[in-house]
């Protein structure tokens, strides 16, 4: 959860960094150039923190999840071996280059080096995606003696049916969020009357991607995510949509609180028939409510549920920040309507956690299996690891992660204080 | 075979592991006694900070390629190992931080303060490697599924201990020679000198760790013919570096450097093979890369997928390093 906080970060910011290495490149004007490395340190914090939380993850399979590990590593085990061989690498190697490479490669190098990095990351979200697909579909498998899950086609695990939209649905998520960071940037520089030129660029730029990003959020890949949930995990997007009982013409819940032991929402405003339609494109079709499911088969309803309106409601609004705020810049009112760049300013916290909730609602949604319909979450563990161990090192991480989320705020704010226009020429 | 190539494959990648981030985790362990001042600090974690990060992934991309084509293992010994684990993850972040993060607010005492972080994290990182390895070549108390049986406390015996001290020193040397060949000017000079006197302590490490294997598994080392071989090309490789060092040679330094390490490390895995896990010698049990694999039709694939895509990161690593091979220079008055 924590970790996921900076691939956002990164993945979102990787592409500003490559559009204006290219530019300073193309046209030459150094304004290009500092925007570039200015993002480049930003990116550089992120990814420095990123990957100390994520090395944890790639070994956690092993040291708390024995169990899972043992049973599915020949599935798993894929996806995330060659997010370390083909996607690893070729972030840290050519990250090298951008933060040290400066002067000391060619520019059509450096530029290169910039997409390589880009590349990476969105490889690296691939392959994460696919691994989380599988759990949550699984797919080219047979079950091996002793119950073991064996690998049956590699390319049908890679390619998982489920994989495609979701990862499709996590990117634009992603490029969202980098959108409103640079564009929120940007409004704080206009805001506070310095480095006006970069202040009108990052948010130009900024205000571009956020609104196509968060159109796509929702269309068509958070529909074409929704429809895969709806043919895949049906208890699933019960839980989502709050919705109890079977009905044809199922009302969409746009607000409410679910009542999990009475069965209802409480203060609900539906919209008739709008659930079946999303779900099935006919205004009539029948949705499975929870209660066609056994009680042991239901994800945590309320999280998931809260979860998933939390995310969609943002995701509206954002639509309307970045709609808003496209209109005024077409209209060139933008770099002039102080109220236009505080909201562009204070949405920066939101994608995050709008973010976030959707993981809330992939993985809390999932349980209580760990890979869907195939081993429950409860049955994961490792057998020989006693559970003080586990808090023990549950403080730890949590320590160790709350200074490094500390050091991450206080970095990334003094970058954008010296700006960057500020400390020429060394890279970092 | 499959599981032999993929035995190789995995081995491969934890010794280019050792090999890469070996020289900047020995660099930063001997950087206490190296750099005489803060600019020469900067001036050696500059030698490392484009790559350091490139090299860790081996270790993360050999973590995941040993999950792949080895989960039983993966899963019996991550859990079995649980606490030691956890501590090197948590140095590993550790380092991580400081190395990346030392430059970014300024002020000498930040400065301080993550140099010393970052020295004593690899310092700590190379001696539970090294004793990790020990332990692994030694051979380790395991119950019938393999998962370890033994008490924390019994990993530090004398055999590991010493495979850890020689982890230290043969580190150290290797940071030494990279930095010799990596910083121009006093600071590089220094460094190859320093090679000189480190020298006698692998020397002496070498010569202990050896006989202790021999006297450990005398049964195993007559079948496994490789690891003699291996191990008299390190020393053969260890009598060079002390020559290229003493001709200032930095470059055939650091080679020399590096074949002594890949010599120990295939004398390591051919005494281990054929089991991942072995069991102490006499008890029951252990991994063996046989019983351990999935089927051999899927291994294959993702053996092969592996080394392709591995064959891409060693041809791009290899032109990056090109390009960015001129030599860090100290700026005295400048933070880097």
């Amino acid at each position: 959860m924590f970790h996921y906080l900076f691939p956002i970060g990164t993945m979102g910011i990787a592409p500003f960094i490559a559009w204006y290495n290219y530019r300073e490149l193309k046209t030459g004007e150094q304004r290009y150039g500092q925007a570039a490395r200015f993002w480049t340190k930003i990116f550089a914090v992120n990814f420095a923190v990123g990957v100390v939380t994520g090395i944890p993850m790639e070994f956690q399979f092993g040291t708390n999840w024995a169990a899972f590990s043992a049973k599915t590593g020949s599935v798993i085990g894929q996806p995330l071996m060659i997010e370390g061989v083909y996607a690893f690498f070729l972030e840290s190697v050519f990250l090298g280059v951008l933060l040290y490479g400066r002067g000391r490669v060619s520019p059509g190098l450096y530029v290169t080096s910039a997409v390589a990095v880009w590349l990476g990351s969105w490889l690296s979200g691939y392959f994460i995606v696919d691994t989380d697909a599988w759990m949550q579909h699984p797919v080219g498998y047979v079950i091996g003696p002793h119950g073991r899950i064996e690998l049956q086609s590699l390319a049908t695990v890679l390619l998982s049916p489920f994989a495609g939209w979701q990862y499709a649905h996590v990117m634009a998520g992603a490029v969202e969020t980098g959108g409103f960071i640079v564009a929120g940037v940007g409004a704080y520089y206009l805001l506070a009357k310095r480095d006006i030129e970069f202040g009108r660029e990052f948010v130009r730029a900024g205000v571009i991607v956020a609104l196509i990003a968060s159109v796509l959020v929702i269309f068509p890949t958070g529909d074409r995510n929704g429809a895969d949930i709806t043919a895949y995990q049906p208890v699933k997007l019960a839980a989502m949509e709050g919705l109890f009982a079977t009905r044809r013409g199922a009302p969409l819940a746009i607000i409410g609180m679910p009542n999990v032991a009475g069965h209802t929402l409480i203060d609900p405003i539906f919209v008739p028939d709008l659930l079946s339609f999303l779900a099935y494109g006919n205004a009539r079709a029948n949705v499975d409510g929870l209660t066609a499911y056994a009680t042991e088969l239901w994800p945590p309803v309320e999280l998931t549920y809260y979860a998933y309106h939390v995310m969609v409601g943002l995701g509206t609004i954002f639509i309307a920040v970045a709609g808003v705020a496209a209109l005024l810049l077409w209209r060139r009112r933008l770099f002039v309507t102080p109220l236009g760049l505080w909201a562009l300013l204070l949405a920066m916290p939101f994608p995050y956690i709008a973010n976030e909730a959707g993981w809330i609602v992939a993985e809390v949604g999932r349980q209580p299996w760990i890979v869907y319909g195939l081993m429950k979450t409860q049955s994961a563990a490792s057998p020989n690891v006693v559970s003080g161990e586990t808090i023990f090192t549950l403080i730890g991480f949590v320590g160790m992660y709350f200074l490094l989320g500390v050091l991450f705020l206080l970095l990334t704010l003094r970058e954008i204080a010296i700006g960057p226009a500020g400390e020429p020429a060394t890279a970092r | 075979m499959t599981s032999l190539i993929a035995f190789c494959l995995v081995g491969a990648m934890l010794s280019a592991y050792t090999l890469l981030d070996g020289y900047d985790l020995g660099a930063a362990a001997i950087t206490p006694m190296l750099a005489k001042t803060r600019a020469e600090r900067s001036a050696i974690v500059e030698s490392i900070g484009p790559f350091w990060s490139g090299n860790e992934v081996w270790l993360v991309a050999a973590g995941g390629t040993l999950f792949a084509l080895f989960p039983q293992a993966y899963a019996v010994s991550f859990s079995g190992f649980y606490l030691p684990f956890i501590v090197v993850l948590w140095l590993l972040m550790f380092r991580g931080i400081a190395i990346e993060l030392r430059a970014h607010l300024p002020g000498d005492m930040w400065m301080d303060f993550w140099d010393v972080a970052f020295s004593l994290s690899s310092v700590l990182l190379i001696l539970l490697f090294g004793v990790a390895l020990g332990n692994l070549v030694r051979g380790l108390p395991l119950d019938p599924d393999g998962y370890f049986s033994g008490r924390f406390s019994s990993l530090l015996n004398p055999y590991a201990s010493a495979v850890g001290v020689l982890a230290v020193v043969a580190l150290a040397q290797h940071g030494l020679a990279y930095v010799g060949n990596s910083v121009a000017g006093a600071l590089g000079e220094r460094a190859l000198r320093y090679n000189g006197r480190v020298w006698w302590f692998v020397l002496v490490a070498y010569l202990g760790v050896s006989a202790a294997t021999i006297a450990t598994h005398r049964g195993a080392l007559a079948s496994a013919p490789l690891a003699i071989v291996a191990s008299a090309l390190a020393l053969a490789a260890l009598v060079a570096l002390r020559r290229f060092a003493a001709h200032s040679h930095a470059a055939l330094t650091f080679r020399a450097s590096t074949v002594f390490l890949a010599g120990l490390l295939v004398a390591a895995a051919a005494t281990m093979y054929p089991y991942l896990i072995r069991p102490y010698p006499g008890s029951p049990g252990g991994l063996s890369i046989f019983a351990a694999s999935p089927p051999s039709v899927t291994l294959a694939l993702s053996v092969v997928v592996a080394a392709v895509g591995l064959v891409a990161v060693i041809a791009y690593s290899v032109f990056v390093r090109r390009r960015m091979s001129a030599k860090v220079v100290v700026h005295e008055e400048t933070t880097a």
